[in-house]
């Protein structure tokens, strides 16, 4: 099925997206719906597991949410986000998980993203696991859920959603 | 025109003097403070050993450790913390260091267990502190004089909770926690009594270090002046969000509505301090819907605080409680000079249902979280006073001089209903962005490091 290599396509897309700060490029790649979620350790070993009533990074339910991260990082108004930091995300291990349903598709990949910000001159490196469930639109592909499990949760002072 | 300072303060002031760093001086309307408060290596030793390790810091909740067994690990300035509740029921708190030869005890942040084994050479404690092993004691040839010592952890000098929250000293002669607390009791209840079983620390770490002195964060925490400068890009998204665009669930209350409201300070004794603001929006707060409930249990002084204000604190030294549609506890941890840990704690009230919890949690990760809409551009303007800083050429700081035109002693209309009695008031709007809330903290910085440098009692 050709439909799944570009689904995976999307998800390699994503990421240079974000390092090439192509920001509205990104934001069309979920659907309108999307969930977006980076659920917070529990303890050394869990993860929260219900956004209602455990804490995450960060959790969306709606694209319009990513758009507020976008204004803030373009406004020139955020001291953390001006300079911006200058990103690279390495992805690896993108597999297919479970079955596909009609129209949608899964994945799992491994990633870290590697981080400079020009106004200390220091770097630092995210990793960890994204979740990528991905609908069918037309001859492409959005994503409807991305989660990511930071597998560094003690963070840096600046922690953005591109850093991620 | 002021010339280059490049002096260091702390070098000509006569030892034990750091009323040389403060320049307080009400009658004139001066409070200053030079900027070797933030940036000296050798004050930072001594603000551990006078500060620190000579008052109550807070450690943690009761809610942690209800249950015989439970435990969490923490820190006063730089020393490891074991709290654990006991086969009986009661809590205690030792040095999270194993006897035999020093190493850090346990190493995990919380949990349950009967016991911990240290991983050096298998020593074993109860979850009373207690030694209960010390492998192959038969063979060791020890003298006789070994059995004469406690094996045991060591306690704490002192632990006391109040509504919820358990602290600790490592110094014996500390006031009881509630005089410690004094009239700042009235904020934590405002906080702590927002449920009917009491309030948790809602599951899911957030945990971060900046760059800076951990006073940045004690004085951006009550700091009402740069909101309208470092949050201007949240202040977009709230522009947005006005007409509908963006993140339709942040659930924050609108701070260009609320920027002519009325706002005050109050300083207490032992250094806590509060900026409170009125709130045009307490439909956004969870427990808005039964609020006729809550004036019922809490009274309706407490009540009208908790809905239609919102308010920044400090617990001196270390902690702070800010209450708005999300109510945070945040807790600084000094590990150098330049280099602060930053816990938040997002509060839930217990056995509340998930959807008013979900509003609490969308707020405070919207704004609180460490990679928020906020607090990335808090932390780094920290790091930007540190460099700025360091370098040395800046001496004396004028950032502590807004309200002290406006200084009130006594008892004014607003405290009096609430039966508090602050050192001093402030009263203003949001522009005002007092500053004279950070003046106790530091006069009690200032009282406390002499006390040490003098070897005097800590609270006579
Ligand atoms: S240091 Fe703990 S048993 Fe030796
Ligand atoms: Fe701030």
């Amino acid at each position: 099925m050709t439909g799944t290599a570009s689904a995976r396509d999307v998800i390699e897309q994503e990421a240079i997206c974000l390092d090439e700060r192509r920001w509205q490029d990104w934001l069309a790649l979920f659907t309108e719906d999307c969930v977006y979620w980076v659920p917070a350790w529990k303890d050394d070993d869990t993860l929260t597991a219900d956004p209602q009533t455990e804490l995450s990074h960060i959790y969306y339910i709606d694209r319009a949410a990513l758009e507020d991260r976008i204004i803030r990082v373009s406004s020139n108004l955020s001291p953390a986000s001006t300079p911006l930091a200058r990103t690279a995300h390495i992805l690896g291990g993108i597999r297919q998980t479970g079955a596909p349903g009609p129209g949608r598709v899964t994945f799992r990949s491994s990633w870290s993203t590697h981080v400079f910000w020009p106004q200390s001159n220091l770097s630092h490196t995210f990793f960890g696991r994204y979740e990528h469930e991905l609908v069918e639109d037309g001859e492409s592909w959005l994503i409807a859920r991305k989660v990511i499990t930071l597998q560094n949760d003690y963070l840096p002072s600046m922690t953005d959603f591109y850093c991620l | 025109m002021d010339s280059i300072d490049i002096s260091d303060a702390h070098r000509q002031r006569p030892a034990g003097s750091f009323r040389a760093l403060i320049d307080d001086r009400p009658d004139d309307g001066v409070f200053r403070l030079h900027r070797d408060v933030y940036t000296d290596p050798a004050l930072f030793d001594l603000e551990m050993r006078h500060i620190f390790e000579r008052s109550w810091s807070f450690l943690g909740f009761t809610s942690q450790v209800s249950q015989p067994h439970d435990f969490f690990t923490t820190h006063i300035g730089r020393v490891p913390v074991l709290v654990s509740c006991g086969e009986d029921g009661s809590v205690g708190a030792f040095l999270n260091i194993c006897r035999h030869k020093g190493a850090e005890l346990c190493a995990v942040r919380q949990g349950k267990s009967k016991s911990h084994v240290c991983p050096y050479h298998g020593w074993i404690y109860d979850s009373s502190g207690r030694n209960i092993h010390i492998k192959d004691q038969d063979q060791g040839a020890y003298h006789p004089s070994f059995d004469q010592v406690d094996h045991g952890l060591v306690p704490l000098a002192a632990i006391g909770s109040y509504k919820g929250l358990i602290f600790g000293s490592l110094n014996a002669d500390v006031p009881p926690l509630e005089d410690f607390l004094g009239d700042m009791r009235f904020f934590i209840d405002l906080a702590m009594e927002q449920g009917e079983n009491g309030m948790e620390p809602i599951p899911g770490r957030t945990q971060y270090t900046y760059r800076g002195n951990w006073k940045f964060q004690l004085d951006n925490g009550l700091d009402s002046y740069h909101l309208t400068s470092t949050h201007l890009s949240f202040m977009r998204a709230l522009d947005r969000r006005r007409v509908g665009e963006g993140n339709p669930h942040g659930n924050q209350t609108d701070f260009f509505k609320d920027s002519h409201c009325d706002t005050a300070s109050f300083g207490f004794d032992h250094g806590h301090t509060v900026f409170t603001m009125d709130n045009t929006e307490p439909h956004r707060r969870p427990f808005w819907p039964y609020i006729d409930k809550l004036r019922d249990r809490v009274g309706d002084a407490k009540a009208d605080w908790m809905s239609i204000k919102m308010f920044n604190s400090l617990v001196f030294p270390n902690m702070q409680l800010a209450h708005n549609t999300a109510l945070i506890l945040r807790v600084f941890r000094p590990i150098a000079v330049d280099l602060t840990e930053m816990t938040s704690y997002c509060l839930g009230a217990i056995g509340e249902p998930p959807g008013e919890r979900g509003m609490r949690l969308r707020a405070f990760e919207d704004f609180y979280n460490a990679a928020g809409l906020a607090t990335p551009d808090d932390s780094v303007v920290y790091e930007r006073c540190q460099q700025g800083m360091a370098t040395g050429a800046i001496g004396w700081l004028q950032g502590f001089s807004r309200g002290l035109g406006a200084l009130e002693t006594g008892q004014n209309d607003v405290t009096r209903p609430m039966g508090i009695n602050p050192v001093e008031s402030s009263m203003g709007t949001l522009q005002s962005g007092q500053e004279v809330v950070y003046h106790p903290p530091y006069r009690e910085w200032a009282r406390l490091m002499e006390a040490g440098e003098a070897a005097a009692p800590a609270y006579p």
